[in-house]
């Protein structure tokens, strides 16, 4: 297939009121096949895991690329050059190299983005006042997440809707005022914005003693989570003050779980208990594996989370996360980072090396 | 079944709360109960401890208590005593290490605290060990006494069985009162090594206590801490810093941090006669508590020029991973454990991209790795659980610039050279902060007296008490006998 014919099969995809795990399955050989002949890198990690498209009849056997490899390989099925535009992860690693997503077209990640969206976040109306707290588009150009917010804005925020942080930090003015409005008119609010924000927003709420009650319908978005924060939070109290502070039913505190190597999301359908079930529309389909093995773990326990995300197409389709998840009837539960740092003895282990060496090394 | 940790002499089991730690696997799970003190609880054991070490262990001899130490360890040696058999029983249930690894391990490790090892820990530290019990004279004129700390406060880390005696015996050996926490991840051993102490010698139970808090719990750990007159941690840089903050700035405080050790393999040993061999030690201390302790090695560097390749060498190497993978299979991972070790696996695999000449090669479900690479510049962690890198250079001597930045992390290096290059190595590795040299095979068995990242066990804990030599010659002035 062609690329543009892989872009408009997507695009019919995705507007499809669902598909069987046969429309699936064949797409997803199909990318793969894509993938394997356009993407170099690609096809010499398929060798060594063993996988051909014309040995693999199951999307369960696409062989799932480690995040980390987004940051080592230049993985892209177009000229990275005619990409239309690059996401990159936030490049915390040694020598700051980022992890880089290219997109030689947002028309597929709109789609799937602004189709769910509408469906987990907005099913019962159109448009909703929005405040983000996020830097605008046009400021983080890399992000995907900015770019996600963004969409969100433009498709379903009424005309003033507005970005609520700003290089020195939150408008906390702007939005104060923003939820009194809400509270005085009863138009309902969404807020939406990455978990530490909202953190930090709390945290100057406690300090002048200030919480709100917004109206009914009033909605709060979340997503990012606390790793590599300056502080543990602990999900529960998060939604138990979020609640308290803006007066939204936990059921309305709805987390959004993405990653720059994908181009589909994964929500919850509130946060009355922690941790909630995330699940994804009907173009992306998940596994929880042993990473050691690479083999489905029993269900009902803990194993690392593998995405199949028909939508990111021009580089790969399967990835390996990091996440530690629980595989439930209709999703799976997301526990957070998948690593070993509880059980150590006194030998060094390589995060805390990388922390404790942090500027020593050179490049 | 449920077991209880912990020694809390003076405080029934019903005035304490219990909180249970499960371990094990769902067929034949084990409870250990751990106590959890109130505030006010610590405050009374830790007067406790205090007022019993005054009133008995500081009365004792060292010689006594090297004694007395020696009769409990005699007892845990014997594979027929209830307290031994119970750790060899549980242990390997808590830490899920092999159990013929643990038993190995625990009959090698108590055997440093035999009565002549005790005297070497000893001597390493003290001229004249008796300066434990009187004045004693001193090189420079004058006497001096040393003083065990009143309160000595231990919080342990890490899953290694048996840790928390070295520093526990130090303690009791410089006559302190102590009290140690133990860490979730092994909360057993501790504690029954001070149950057994105190039957053997009733009249210091007192003297010491093993107690628990969950990790992260700062106001019971700042209860104690109060309360210490030096204060002895392990664990992680910000485990560290953290307890740092919350010691009085007037305490002693001496944190062992997470280390990093490697092998070194020269080309003067690498024949085909000797190599497999090296390679059989090199992979034991891999394999002796899946690369958990702070002298477990991750990386060996090995010399070119043999007549045997550091390729074909790490093809020895991985043999022998295989095979103790057989006799001392791996303990089972935790998912995020698997997790880090397919991180690290993936990144050397990807790294093998773009270097044709690196190599990994792995046991049957991820169970070991070995990446051979060429000319590493940098040094780094494995992923641990038998994760290891074989490094190809072209002289030993290039490694010192490449661990150099790391000073403050390095720890234990073993060595298979002859003789006068151990030396010359030695002196290059010292420098760049490399504090224990060891044979391959012996990484991770430290011998008696060890001075732990280059420190004095027993020296650091104590205070001296000099009487200088013009108080004597001005007493001298004062004595009945004067003229």
């Amino acid at each position: 297939m062609t690329q543009d014919q892989i872009i408009e099969t997507l695009l019919d995809f995705i507007a499809a009121d669902g598909a069987t795990e046969e429309a699936f399955n064949g797409l997803a050989l199909d990318l793969f096949a894509y993938q394997f002949e356009n993407n170099p890198p690609f096809r010499r990690f398929s060798m060594t895991r063993e996988r051909t498209p014309r040995t693999t009849k199951s999307w369960r056997d696409i062989p799932a690329v480690p995040i980390k490899a987004f940051k080592d390989l230049a993985m892209s099925c177009c000229a990275p050059g005619e990409a239309a535009r690059v996401f990159m992860t936030s490049g915390t690693t040694k020598g700051g190299v980022r992890g880089k997503s290219y997109q030689p077209t947002l028309a597929v990640y709109d789609a799937s983005m602004t189709k769910n969206f509408k469906h987990r976040f907005m099913p019962d109306r159109d448009t909703i006042r929005m405040g983000i707290l996020f830097p605008a588009e046009d400021t983080m150009p890399n992000s995907s997440l900015a770019h996600y917010l963004g969409l969100a804005l433009r498709h379903f925020g009424t005309s003033n809707s507005r970005y609520l942080l700003h290089e020195d930090g939150i408008d906390f003015a702007r939005l104060f005022a923003e939820l009194e409005r809400a509270g005085e008119t009863g138009e309902p609010y969404a807020l939406l914005g990455a978990s530490f924000s909202f953190v930090h927003l709390m945290d100057e709420m406690r300090r002048i003693g200030k919480s709100v009650v917004l109206p009914a319908g009033s909605r709060i978005l979340d997503t990012g989570g606390f790793k590599g924060q300056s502080r543990m939070v602990e999900l529960d109290d998060f939604y138990v003050e979020l609640s308290a502070r803006f007066g939204v039913k936990r059921s309305h505190c709805i987390n959004m779980y993405g990653m720059t190597e994908l181009s589909t999301q994964f929500y919850d359908w509130g946060n009355e208990a922690c941790p909630s079930v995330k699940s994804g529309p009907h173009w992306i389909r998940s596994r929880v594996i042993n990473p050691l093995t690479g083999r489905d773990v029993p269900r009902g326990e803990t194993g690392v989370l593998v995405h199949c995300d028909l939508a990111h197409f021009n580089i790969v389709s399967t990835i390996l996360t990091e996440d530690a998840g629980v595989e439930t009837g209709s999703g799976f539960l997301l526990l957070g980072r998948a690593d070993g740092a509880d059980a150590k003895g006194c030998s060094m282990a390589v995060e805390e090396f990388m922390k404790a060496t942090e500027g020593m090394m050179a490049g | 079944m449920t077991e209880r940790a912990g020694y809390l002499p003076g405080f029934p089991a019903e005035e304490v709360e219990w909180r249970g730690l499960r371990f094990g696997r769902a067929g034949e799970p084990l409870e250990i109960a751990v106590p959890a003190l109130t505030d006010a609880q610590m405050k009374e054991l830790a007067a406790r401890v205090r007022d019993a070490a005054r009133r008995h262990l500081k009365t004792l001899s060292v010689a006594r208590i090297a004694d007395i130490i020696d009769r409990a360890i005699a007892r845990l040696l014997d594979r027929g005593d209830p307290y031994r058999q119970k750790a060899e029983s549980l242990l390997p249930v808590i830490t899920g290490y092999d159990a013929e690894m643990v038993r190995l391990g625990l009959t090698g490790y108590l055997k440093t605290f035999r009565k002549p090892e005790l005297n070497k820990f000893l001597a390493e530290d003290f001229a004249n060990p008796r300066i434990l019990d009187e004045f004693q004279p001193l090189a420079k004129g004058g006497v001096a006494r040393a003083h065990g700390p009143d309160v000595l406060a231990h919080i342990w880390a890490g899953n290694v069985p048996g840790l928390p005696l070295w520093s526990l015996i130090c303690g009791l050996l410089v006559k302190a009162g102590n009290i140690g926490k133990v860490p979730s991840a092994e909360p057993l051993f501790a504690g029954l090594f001070a149950q057994l102490l105190a039957e053997i010698e009733p009249s210091i139970a007192d003297c010491f206590a093993i107690v628990w808090w969950k990790g992260g719990d700062t106001a019971r750990e700042t209860a104690l801490l109060r309360e210490a007159d030096v204060v002895l941690a392990y664990g992680g840089n910000d485990a560290l810093a953290a307890i740092r903050g919350r010691v009085p700035v007037t305490t002693r405080y001496l944190a062992y941090g997470h280390k990093i050790s490697f092998g070194m393999i020269s080309r003067a040993t690498l024949d085909i006669r000797k190599a497999p061999s090296i390679a059989h030690q090199a992979a034991y201390d891999v394999v002796r508590y899946d690369q958990q302790g702070c002298y477990s090695p991750h990386v060996f560097f090995v010399e070119r020029g043999g007549k045997v390749s550091p390729r074909e060498f790490r093809g020895y190497f991985a043999h022998e991973l295989a095979c103790f993978e057989q006799k001392y299979p791996r303990r089972a991972l935790t998912i995020g454990e698997s997790s880090d070790v397919a991180a690290w696996r993936h990144q050397q695999e990807l790294t093998a991209f773009s270097h044709p000449d690196h190599e990994i090669t792995g046991g049957e479900a991820g169970a070991w790795t070995v990446a051979y690479v060429e000319d590493e510049e940098d040094l780094a962690p494995s992923a641990l659980n038998r994760t290891v890198k074989i490094v190809a250079i072209d002289s030993l001597a290039d490694v010192a610039p490449q661990i150099a930045p790391y000073k403050a992390f390095l720890q234990t290096v073993g060595i298979a050279a002859p003789p006068e290059e151990l030396y010359r190595l030695a002196e290059i590795l010292g420098q760049a902060g490399v504090t224990r040299i060891s044979a391959l095979g012996r990484m991770t068995a430290p011998e008696a007296g060890w001075h732990h990242d280059g420190r004095f066990n027993l020296a650091d804990l104590v205070t001296l008490t000099e009487i200088e030599h013009s108080a004597e010659a001005f007493a001298d002035s004062f004595a009945p006998y004067v003229d």
